[in-house]
């Protein structure tokens, strides 16, 4: 699904965020990126949104390579990934309905289609009862399930999450993560950016740990404990 | 149609949201377009009046008391083989005299204890509708040369000048209506500028998820036509009050001046083409400002 070959992110102020990182993140897998804070996570999430290009090496997901793509492509591509973000980033004007159908919306969706696909998100983050309300009536933690199911309505092919539960409890983390976790089991690649090694140990999944822009462990053993 | 419907609904959302900057750039384009609107109202009508005394222009011949029979048969002659002249009164001394009291009673009684007529004989002359100015300039040059001739006054001269005047008066006003447009369209897109700025994290979401680019630009290029819109109503419609009050206040002066006509509003092409022109206008405006939204989109 997702493979970097030998991929650098230079700054301008000429520090490395990414340095010579190559690996690989099967169909369908879950996986924890992790590492202190600079380690190069936020960047290689947002070089695998095609928010920033690489300064040098590859990376492709789905067979393509986001170097390569032309504005156009690069929407295209926008509209089979998900993200989430550790500070919700919902609309503040907008209710929950309208925040979770905002993305249907803007990709000229028939009106049919974005209610239906908002309510079954909605129903299935558990929030169908609260359509109308404002993220400010909201906990954090049902401010990021809305966040999950702006991600998920429009059936993207990979999640990618920035510190999802950065602003939340440990309980509702773990709720969160069980959410993440539901969403892989129907088949979507999940890519987690956390520097919450507890959290990975009690999802039990792979995690690639990341330090100085450069990959300096990658933990087997979790996945290991997740299938057992 | 979705599209256009989500445009138009969040364009109205943000005006409102910023309604005060919203109504400066109202403001601008309306005093842009009054303005323009203005001139060319006044142009119109001008042109109008100018037309009405050119068509009754005409010229006339004033003789020297010691001009002979045979120099005002050749001046006859001249006028008839011309071409341009539609028909021809003389007017003697006497009847000169009569006009004058008739005109001006009050120096009546003065203009009757001179000892002498004062007043030249004349041949008034009607031009023909359309008639070359050029030409009428030659035959009243040709005219003046006559022995026996006092003077020719050929009332097209200073409708020419006035007609100069007016396309002066014209030219600077498009001039200033021009600034006036650059200063609104500059308005425009500062204030739907401001408006993205308002909206930055939702078009940023927007590029994130993949939404088209004319889907992000869309509702800004909206807004600013909205505006345009306003602007360009209020001015046709404030224009219009103008007309009104300047007709009703005016109005019979006109028409002693223009031969019975009176004052005209903009015909309705014109107005529809200001119209036209108040939304480009904003469409412009919101066109800059939405290039802002590419680039919160390529950093996205």
């Amino acid at each position: 699904m997702v493979e970097t070959f030998h991929l650098s992110k230079l700054y301008s102020r000429g520090v490395y965020a990414l340095r010579d990182l190559s690996f690989k993140v099967d169909k369908g897998e879950f996986v924890f990126l992790t590492g202190p804070s600079g380690a190069g996570k936020t960047t290689l999430l947002r070089l695998l949104l095609r928010e920033i290009l690489p300064s040098e090496g590859e990376i492709i997901v789905a067979g393509r390579n986001l170097a390569r793509m032309s504005a156009n492509q690069v929407q295209t591509y926008r509209r089979s990934v998900g993200f989430v973000f550790q500070d919700f980033k919902l609309i503040p004007r907008m209710t929950v309905l309208e925040n979770v159908a905002f993305v249907p919306r803007v990709l000229g969706a028939p009106v049919a289609t974005q209610r239906r696909k908002t309510f079954q998100v909605l129903k299935w983050v558990g929030l169908q009862h609260r359509i109308n309300a404002y993220p400010f009536e909201l906990s954090g933690g049902e401010q990021q399930r809305i966040a999950i199911a702006r991600a998920l309505v429009n059936d993207p092919m990979l999640i990618l999450a920035d510190e999802p539960t950065g602003n939340l409890d440990p309980d509702l983390s773990l709720e969160i993560m069980n959410l993440f976790r539901e969403i892989n089991a129907r088949g979507t690649s999940v890519i987690v950016a956390t520097h919450d090694r507890e959290l990975i140990r009690r999802v039990g999944r792979r995690a690639v740990t990341l330090d100085h822009g450069s990959v300096v462990e990658i933990d087997e053993h979790a996945a290991v404990d997740a299938r057992a | 149609m979705q599209g256009l419907k989500y445009f138009v609904r969040e364009a109205m959302i943000s005006l409102w949201r910023g309604r005060r900057a919203a109504l400066l750039s109202v403001a601008t384009i309306a005093a842009a377009v009054f303005v323009l609107g203005g001139f060319l109202l006044m142009g119109a009508n001008l042109d109008r009046l100018v037309a009405r005394w050119s068509a009754a222009a005409e010229f006339s011949v004033y003789w020297r008391d010691e001009a002979t029979r045979a120099q005002q048969d050749a001046v006859d002659r001249i006028l008839a083989g011309s071409g341009v002249v539609a028909g021809r009164e003389p007017v003697s001394k006497e009847g000169a005299l009569q006009r004058f009291k008739r005109d001006f009673p009050a120096l009546a009684v003065a203009a009757g204890s001179l000892e002498r007529n004062p007043l030249p004989a004349s041949v008034e002359v009607r031009l023909r509708p359309g008639a070359d100015p050029d030409a009428v300039s030659q035959l009243a040059a040709q005219i003046a040369k006559v022995q026996g001739v006092a003077d020719v006054r050929y009332d097209r001269q200073w409708i020419e000048r006035v007609l100069s005047v007016v396309v002066l008066a014209r030219g600077l006003g498009i001039l200033l209506a021009a600034v006036l447009i650059v200063a609104a369209c500059l308005t425009v897109a500062n204030v739907v500028r401001l408006a993205l700025f308002a909206r930055l994290d939702e078009v940023r979401i927007m590029a994130l998820v993949g939404a088209p680019m004319s889907y992000i630009r869309g509702p800004f290029v909206v807004e600013g036509i909205l505006q345009g819109g306003l602007g360009t109503a209020m001015a046709v419609i404030l224009l219009y009050v103008g007309f009104l009050a300047a007709r009703a206040r005016y109005g019979d002066a006109m028409a002693s001046l223009g031969g019975g006509g009176t004052f005209v509003f903009l015909p309705i092409g014109l107005t529809a083409l200001l119209v036209l022109g108040g939304l480009a206008l904003g469409c412009v405006g919101g066109m800059v400002a939405a290039r802002g939204a590419r680039g919160v989109a390529a950093e996205s």
